[in-house]
């Protein structure tokens, strides 16, 4: 138990990881307990419509007579369960994949970059688009859709992980002293590609909070489902009326991708304190 | 060089070809009988069926039809559109060139600012400039591009009223020459700023990280001793060592550009490639969406092309090493 403490001491160390742990905790829990915070619920319309930010309402009311900050939290729970659950889809794709090319090599880790080539040429809001049209648009199909899109950055990385470590002496002793190919993996290699992995896993789930919230302000996301980028697809039409209605789940999706930006930084920054910044996230 | 490049780009075409290959293999995953989504929900006489699979040649075996694809979308024949009533390679040609315009001009606007302000955070004295510049750029970074868009029409549009709030000019105008240009271009500011703060956040990113990991390059250390002034190495040495990294990430971030503009030709009701792909799959036009997906794909294998050649001409190092021997 003392080593995870030790880490979170190390983390929040640095620059920015407390931070950015500090955001996604304080969000998860404000969606996750949504009906503690919130004065209604997110289908409850009594409230008069359009109404500007006050005491009662503190992010003003919509269109449909609803409090903006109710609809906010319990959005926040589809919003970051596509974050969440696509960044781990797309690890698993693109970890798995990666793993495979960088361990096996030869012909099979040829035509799996390719593969993942081609997929890596176009843009993931394309991609989205596309699956969504191919396949509608239900919640889950979404996620998959949305990890669809970003796994290549993921294989990429892994495969990079891969070739460099198999080369190190102690997974050359580890397959000399006759150890299993699933040890040499799941216990040699994978625990020190796991810091790089994590940064790229976060700046993942960023990602995917971004995707979906230009998937729910196009209007294609589950219209079941309420969302961060689904309510800014209503603040569109009412952009002249009603600023508050895009305005706060703006920032609602910005303060989340930040926490995972930050946490990303932070965990980068612990186990290479020379290179403190984030690499790129290439999409949203 | 001549043989480094032709490499790439026989690299990237057969990229392409796959792009293709595999839109194809997906659209034949669609569930339901294609004649039937055609006729719509209507029984399908016999005699009709067999026409319409005639037609289409949907009863040949997947390798003709895919050769047949193939071979349409090389020759320009990249279908019709239901939706529109007309050819899809018509709309393409109609639309590209604007949405051209608008990535390109907020493309090149943002990597020149985005490189200015990586340098001036990366080599400035001040830890507070530094730090400022840090904190911005990460905050640009987490916002959605498109929402960017939304409050920059809330504050100078609707509040300030200074520009007009979206579509690509006015429906009426009686403007001529000049007038014109500049009525066209008030339209264009708005979506053109909102790319620049996006492109802007990205490379400056890169460019500070870039910028640190050159000054504490031996050569730096070396002009220094030299005696070289401040802002001489900075000109000489630093920026072009630094510029190599962003280049080769701007042919990827080009593609999330175009990406960009499905959302932002959105907010802006602006008609270009990303608008016209938001309503094909509004309209289930699959023509379209496929004709969309293609022409950014090639956009994007172009170019990272043009990228190669970049690199190689700022590079000696690629330009000697690639020189047949």
């Amino acid at each position: 138990m003392s080593v995870p403490l030790d880490l979170v001491r190390r983390l929040f160390a640095t620059r920015f990881g407390g931070a950015g742990v500090i955001i996604l905790l304080a969000i998860s829990v404000l969606s996750i307990f949504a009906p503690w915070f919130a004065s209604s619920g997110p289908t409850d319309i009594g409230a008069p419509s359009l109404q500007p930010p006050s005491w009662q309402h503190p992010f003003g009311t919509d269109s449909l007579g609803r409090d903006v900050r109710s609809v906010l939290l319990f959005a926040g729970r589809s919003s970051l369960t596509i974050g969440f659950c696509a960044a781990a889809m797309a690890f698993l794709i693109g970890g798995t994949i990666g793993a495979l090319a960088g361990y096996f090599r030869g012909p099979l880790a040829a035509v799996l970059l390719r593969v993942t080539d081609l997929f890596h040429t176009l843009p993931a809001i394309i991609i989205v688009l596309f699956s969504v049209s191919l396949l509608g648009a239900s919640f889950w199909l979404q996620v998959a859709a949305v990890a669809l899109a970003i796994w290549p950055i993921e294989a990429r990385l892994v495969y990079g992980q891969f070739i460099t470590l198999s080369e190190r002496e102690f997974v050359l002793a580890a397959r000399a002293a006759g150890l299993s190919t699933g040890h040499v993996i799941f216990r040699e290699i994978l625990p020190n590609a796991l810091p790089t992995v994590i940064v790229q896993v976060a700046l993942d789930a960023s990602t995917a909070i971004l995707i979906e919230a230009g998937l729910g302000f196009l209007g294609l996301s589950d219209p079941a489902v309420p969302s961060w980028g689904e309510m800014l697809n209503r603040g569109q039409e009412f952009l002249e009326l009603a600023w508050w209605m895009s305005v706060f789940p703006g920032m609602a999706i910005c303060i989340a991708v930040l926490g995972f930006n930050l946490f990303a930084d932070g965990v980068t920054e612990m186990f290479n304190p020379r290179a403190s910044a984030v690499p790129p996230k290439l999409d949203g | 060089m001549v043989r480094h490049i032709a490499g790439h780009a026989a690299q990237a075409l057969l990229l392409l070809v796959g792009v293709v290959i595999a839109i194809f293999c997906l659209l034949q995953l669609i569930p339901g009988d294609p004649v039937q989504a055609m006729v719509g929900d209507m029984p399908v006489p016999p005699a009709l069926r067999a026409a319409l699979e005639q037609r289409f040649h949907l009863n040949e075996p997947f390798l003709d039809r895919l050769f047949g694809y193939l071979s349409n979308v090389v020759h320009g024949d990249l279908g019709y559109s239901m939706n529109y009533r007309r050819p899809v390679i018509d709309i393409l040609a109609e639309r590209f060139p604007r949405t051209l315009l608008l990535a390109g001009a907020g493309y090149g606007f943002g990597i020149l600012i985005g490189i200015a302000i990586g340098i001036h955070s990366a080599v400035t004295p001040h830890r507070s400039v530094d730090r400022g510049w840090s904190g911005l750029v990460l905050i640009g970074y987490a916002m959605p591009t498109f929402w960017v868009g939304q409050l920059l029409v809330i504050v100078f549009s609707i509040q300030l009223g200074w520009l007009p709030t979206q579509g690509m000019g006015p429906m009426i105008s009686r403007a001529e020459g000049v007038d014109w240009l500049l009525e066209r271009a008030t339209y264009l500011v708005l979506p053109v700023a909102t790319y620049t703060i996006l492109e802007t956040t990205r490379v400056a990113r890169f460019m500070r990280a870039s910028v640190a990991e050159t000054l504490e390059q031996g050569y730096i250390v070396t002009a220094r001793q030299k005696g070289l002034s401040r802002h001489e190495i900075i000109r000489g040495h630093v920026v072009r060592n630094s510029i190599l990294p962003v280049i080769t990430v701007m042919g990827y971030s080009f593609g999330t550009a175009m990406g960009g503009a499905v959302l932002l030709e959105t907010v802006f009701s602006y008609p270009g490639v990303g608008s016209l792909m938001v309503e094909a799959v509004r309209a289930r036009d699959t023509q379209v969406i496929v004709g969309v997906v293609i022409l950014i794909a090639c956009s994007v294998v172009v170019m990272n092309i043009v990228v190669d050649l970049l690199y190689a001409w700022l590079d000696p190092r690629i330009r000697v090493a690639a020189a047949p021997r």
